[in-house]
């Protein structure tokens, strides 16, 4: 299992924050999301084996935010 | 109490449209199982694309939408209970309408997205809680429960624009008023949230960035107007009716001192005569008698002009006096009664030095003022 931060842009409210979270029920491997709406940021535990950093970002786009890691920020 | 019409208007437009982004996909998923189910067909577990029948929506969608309805009116008859609860006293009252304008204020400033440090003006869920409902929504087999539940359950994830109006609940003192202004907000949004079964969440989504700014903008003016209400309350020397009033003090000073300067002196015929007229300003009628007029509307003249030195009666005439300006205050006083809804109230004023003693509703809505010369 992986914890890895990322920061999220174009978050305006709890909508954003409840949105980004749901994807954890869509995309298997997926353990938890954990988003911070104050610091704009979002903690997503995942089992690598199943899903991959690049999966993740493109899911949190298709939901209408950006995503970024933080080690490559 | 706060203008419904107004708290309707904000759910029609900016409300039912920023709140479908928190609570819709609740409702879009709901309808969407919903009919999987009735269909077995593969509708997404997120967003309705598989078109469902109107038959197969209409009828979650209502119970869901009542059961939010219900829910909110509760919740709005418990703030605003809180509301009167918390207003002992007018001072009180102010400080609390200050601190909704205050958070309205940040809310609106979050929502235009002017400094990160208004993010803070955010009232989260627990994480737990909205874990809860979005997997409830997705796995419920319920066919007409899970919509009553859901719709319920929406007051434990409010957008940032029924916090706002939560806020506005708890303001107006009274849970008969605080009902009445989360009823007629939810009403107003269930417009938008009706049409979501028909167009599915994404056109919301695309228009949620565009109307997050104009739901910005309203609920800076209701801040705007909460703050006003407060400092009007409290008797403030600073607010913006404190200077409409000291505009048309002044207007009416203008205008006398051009009366007498047109007008030849010949004895008491140079007094200034009672003229409510004249920006809103009005002499004493009497020696000892003070006189302002009471509506549902407002309260007349904006300005009285008295002497200091000198211990008034002032009678206070209401005609069909509904609403919040039955109850008046004198902050100065330290003064709170209720005025009649129609007929003559009397309060006795103390002789006073010059200066100027505010009257207010207990709202801070209308507002009239004694000017001590």
């Amino acid at each position: 299992m992986t914890t890895q931060t990322f920061d999220v842009a174009g978050m305006n409210c709890t909508a954003c924050v409840m949105h980004i979270e749901g994807i954890e029920d869509e995309i298997q491997g997926i353990e938890s999301i954990d988003v911070n709406f104050k610091k704009q940021r979002m903690v997503v535990e995942y089992d690598e084996s199943k899903v991959t950093e690049e999966e993740i970002s493109r899911a949190v786009k298709l939901a209408g935010y950006t995503a970024t890691n933080r080690k490559d920020a | 109490m706060t203008n419904l019409a107004v708290v309707f208007f904000t759910g029609l437009t900016t409300g039912g449209l920023s709140c479908l982004a928190v609570q819709g996909g609740l409702l879009a998923s709901s309808v969407a199982n919903q009919a999987q189910d009735d269909l077995s067909a593969g509708a997404t577990n997120t967003d309705p694309h598989g078109s469902p029948s109107a038959s197969h929506v209409a009828l979650p969608i209502v119970l869901f939408l009542a059961s939010k309805l219900v829910a909110y009116t509760i919740l709005g008859l418990l703030l605003g209970w809180l509301g009167s609860a918390l207003a002992l006293t007018p001072q009180v009252r102010a400080l609390v309408q200050i601190a909704i304008g205050i958070f309205m204020l940040g809310t609106a400033l979050r929502l235009l997205n002017v400094h990160p440090i208004f993010r803070y003006f955010n009232i989260e869920p627990p994480k737990k809680i909205t874990r809860y409902i979005r997997r409830k929504s997705k796995h419920s087999d319920g066919q007409f429960v899970t919509p009553i539940f859901l719709g319920a359950l929406t007051v434990l994830i409010p957008c940032g624009i029924t916090t706002a109006m939560m806020a506005l609940a708890i303001g107006s003192g009274s849970p008969i008023a605080g009902a009445l202004i989360m009823a007629a907000f939810i009403i107003g949004t269930s417009p938008a949230f009706f049409g979501l079964a028909y167009f599915a969440t994404k056109l919301g989504e695309k228009m949620h960035e565009k109307f997050l700014k104009v739901a910005g903008a309203v609920i800076l003016v209701l801040g705007l107007f909460a703050i006003e209400s407060g400092l009007n309350l409290a008797g403030s020397p600073v607010s913006f009716t404190a200077f409409v009033q000291t505009l048309a003090s002044q207007r009416a000073a203008s205008q006398v001192a051009a009366n007498q300067a047109s007008i030849p002196v010949t004895g008491e015929a140079a007094s200034p005569a009672s003229s409510p007229a004249a920006g809103g300003a009005q002499q004493p009628a009497s020696s000892d008698t003070l006189n302002m007029t009471a509506t549902s509307q407002a309260y007349s003249p904006q300005v009285i002009q008295a002497k200091a030195g000198q211990a008034y009666k002032l009678v206070i005439d209401s005609k069909d006096n509904r609403g919040c300006g039955r109850s008046v205050v004198i902050p100065a006083l330290n003064l709170q009664t209720t005025l009649a809804e129609n007929g003559q109230s009397v309060i006795d004023l103390p002789a006073q030095k010059p200066g100027t003693m505010r009257i207010t509703c207990i709202m801070g809505m209308y507002n009239s003022r004694i000017q001590f010369n």
